[in-house]
């Protein structure tokens, strides 16, 4: 099918179709969409390439808010601008949305005495555990690698523990993430620096052109 | 109508502080509405978190609609929704477009190295949360073990034990989840079978 060739209106109805179907049918986060969107996108609709697919994936995973809804709107507005997003947004909030509710209704029925009722619930809540347990882990080996890493993230979580708002935590990471980036800019510099005086001291004659420091 | 507004500005609030995904909601969420206004009970969050994590869509929607639904019913669920990808569409359509241009610069690459480190830290805290509602009978007790700086026996509180169902599940998933590529929905659907067949037993 050739984008090109359907109407705005169309488009727009495309995506909200699109997202309502992948967020009904998808269970877990949102990068478990990702070989969905793959399937509808990239290889029935041919709207986005595979290179632009990775692109999105890695941008849904810099901004903040939740992977799925930032994929919905990348997408859209790749493809019809801010309507687009609009619209692919609110196809992938439909379903969650209307099923959650039909159970939340529900609920207050349920026995809460049933005990097999109780057990389901504690052994989901245990998956979840691992699951989560799983993914943390991930997350930490692609993520901290260095020694003042390691304290950082520990200190992080000691403080959490402690009962500080995990929201004053984050916002006191932005800062704190700037000067890491300054300290790290700067010791590579220094260590360039060296190492290019210590190339000028050998080599008197020849003079290194001189290099910018990676940006 | 006042409480609807002020639940789309706290998940608004959510949605921007939210990097690295939907399990980043959990701290979050307890500390605002466990911890300070009280409105969930622990294990009434641990059975939403159930809930969310076993029907379709993404976990972080599906929180959302029900801690919403939980607070102010049907106009609170979508005032949370729309909190949580109001500021998504906005950034979205602003800023993030051009982001990969700016990914090399100071401001962006100093933003995310900070908030991954906290991400990944929050996303421990939120496991240690969910073992105080599986593996363990209770929320983990920190407090108790400031005894260990003083070199004393921590004092334990009354009821705070393992959960020999909780720990076999909570392992056989991480095994599973590492070994098998077996898809999301049938660990779960297995766990909570298990689940059933164990609480005949303990």
């Amino acid at each position: 099918m050739e984008i090109q060739t359907l109407s705005r209106a169309r488009r727009l109805l495309l995506l909200y179709c699109s997202f309502f179907r992948i967020t009904a049918l998808v269970v877990g986060g949102g990068l478990a969409m990702l070989p969905v969107i793959e399937e509808i996108f990239v290889n029935k609709y041919k709207l986005l390439t595979r290179e632009e697919l990775l692109d999105m994936t890695a941008l849904t995973q810099t901004v903040p808010g939740i992977i799925a809804i930032n994929s919905a709107v990348y997408i859209g507005m790749k493809i019809a601008g801010v309507p687009g997003a609009i619209a692919a947004a609110a196809g992938a909030v439909t379903p969650p949305f209307t099923v959650i509710l039909i159970i939340a209704s529900f609920f207050p029925h349920l026995d809460p005495k049933n005990r097999y009722l109780l057990g389901v619930f504690a052994g989901i809540r245990a998956a979840v555990t691992g699951m989560i347990l799983v993914t943390g882990c991930r997350m930490f080996r692609r993520t901290v690698k260095t020694r003042l890493e390691y304290a950082v993230v520990f200190v992080f979580f000691v403080l959490a523990i402690m009962k500080v708002s995990p929201a004053l935590l984050i916002l006191a990471a932005i800062p704190f993430g700037w000067c890491y980036v300054w300290w790290q800019t700067r010791r590579l510099a220094q260590a360039e620096q060296a190492a290019d005086a210590s190339k000028n001291s050998e080599t008197t004659s020849n003079i290194p052109e001189h290099e910018e420091g990676g940006k | 109508m006042n409480h609807c507004i002020v639940l789309f500005l706290q998940f608004c609030k959510f949605s921007v502080l939210c990097f690295g995904g939907g399990y980043m909601l959990i701290p979050l969420l307890t500390a605002e509405y466990v911890d300070k206004e009280q409105v969930l009970t622990m294990s009434e969050f641990g059975n939403l978190c159930s809930v969310a994590q076993v029907t379709p869509g993404p976990v972080g929607l599906n929180t959302a609609t029900y801690v919403g639904y939980v607070n102010e019913g049907f106009f609170g669920a979508l005032a949370a929704s729309l909190g949580l990808i109001v500021p998504t569409i906005l950034i979205g359509c602003s800023a993030a477009a051009g982001i990969n241009r700016w990914k090399e610069t100071f401001l962006v690459k100093g933003m995310l190295k900070g908030t991954r480190l906290a991400a990944v830290a929050l996303i421990m805290f939120a496991v240690t949360i969910f073992l105080g509602m599986s593996v363990f009978t209770q929320t983990i007790p920190w407090e108790s073990f400031g005894a260990l700086f003083k070199l004393e026996r921590p004092v334990l509180p009354e009821g705070f034990t393992f959960s020999p169902a909780g720990i076999l599940i909570c392992g056989v998933t991480v095994v599973l989840m590492l070994k098998t590529k077996l898809p999301t929905t049938a660990l779960l659907l297995g766990a909570a079978a298990a689940g059933a067949i164990l609480s005949a037993w303990f």
